[in-house]
């Protein structure tokens, strides 16, 4: 298409747009949002279903695996197990305890007893019950958190159901 | 000293290019905006956990509380010291309650609620500190619970 050029007429003044005060209001509103600008952290989640302490032993679930003359093992025919995780004083990893009194000697002997435990297909624990020391700082506890989670159910799924109660002094 | 120039040696910079940057500029940081940030206490240290993974999209409503490692809750910025904490997280417990009934009119008090409760706290945070938070949310019907970690350690 052939553009039709407008032709000046003469004495016709031109119209200019005073883009200063547009400008002057963009370089605020940019100003601001520079100065406000935060990015935001890259956060890991670490996702669990809390449900509040129950009792360890459900009466007739131990009456069951006590029932059963091939059980050895204490935690089975529960489904829940616990550990015991207790902090010294400065919030590191003081002792943990597989069970009621199987001690672990840190969280890498954690990790493979925890694997053992849950690869026996006969096992039907589906919770774990953190007993926590007062002491334990954060940053710890997530640690065994960790090694709680990456472990998974001879259902296939991977451990979510964990619950925190603080140990006795 | 300079005297006024003659309209006809007057210098007008074309100021257009200059603007469509400055709109390019404000738009692109329209679009970065980050309201969520406002939630979070960046001064917290989290802990490093390699496992833990960013979660895009986390279902239904979000409770963020923010604890530093002398237990203070802290949400929108605003502290909550250790005695007002369990009616503050009664009083949240509350409102989620009602926000579920208008999904589903039959949940009651006591019914676990399906909140999801972030939970950011300092690295160096101790157990009963936290705990107190945690067993708080449990008693008001809370279930669903995100630990927020980073996964690689952040340069200082």
């Amino acid at each position: 298409m052939r553009r039709r050029r407008k032709k000046k007429r003469r004495g016709e003044s031109e119209v200019t747009l005073n883009l200063a005060a547009m400008l002057d209001m963009a370089f605020q509103l940019l100003t601001f949002f520079i100065l406000t600008f935060r990015p935001s952290p890259v956060e890991g989640d670490v996702m669990l279903r809390l449900p509040p302490p129950m009792p360890t032993v459900v009466s007739e679930k131990a009456e069951e695996a006590g029932s059963n003359e091939k059980n050895t093992s204490l935690v089975q025919g529960m489904n829940t197990l616990t550990i015991t995780v207790l902090g010294s004083p400065n919030g590191s990893i003081h002792q943990i305890m597989f069970g009621s009194d199987t001690p672990i000697a840190g969280l890498g002997a954690l990790d493979a007893k925890l694997r053992a435990t849950f690869g026996d297909p006969n096992v039907a624990i589906d919770q774990v019950i953190l007993q926590v020391g007062s002491l334990l700082s954060y940053d710890q506890l997530m640690q065994v958190i960790d090694v709680c989670t990456r472990q998974k159910l001879p259902s296939g799924d991977r451990l979510s159901k964990l619950s925190l109660v603080e140990a006795p002094q | 000293m300079s005297g006024t120039l003659s309209s006809e040696n007057r210098a007008e910079p074309n100021l257009t290019p200059l603007l469509d940057m400055v709109f390019q500029l404000i738009t692109f940081f329209m679009l970065v905006v980050n309201f969520k940030t406002a939630a979070l206490d960046l001064n917290l240290r989290l802990p490093v956990v390699g496992s833990a993974r960013p979660v895009e999209s986390l279902a239904g409503d979000l409770l963020v509380l923010n604890i530093d490692k002398e237990g203070t809750l802290k949400v929108y910025n605003n502290p909550i010291k250790g005695m007002d904490i369990p009616a503050f997280i009664a009083g949240e417990a509350q409102a989620s309650l009602l926000a579920a009934r208008r999904n589903n009119p039959k949940i009651q008090p006591g019914d676990d609620l399906p909140t999801t409760v972030i939970v950011r706290a300092d690295k160096e945070t101790p157990f009963k500190l936290l705990n107190r938070v945690v067993s708080s949310c449990q008693k008001n019907g809370f279930r669903n619970f995100s630990l927020k970690a980073l996964n690689r350690k952040q340069e200082p």
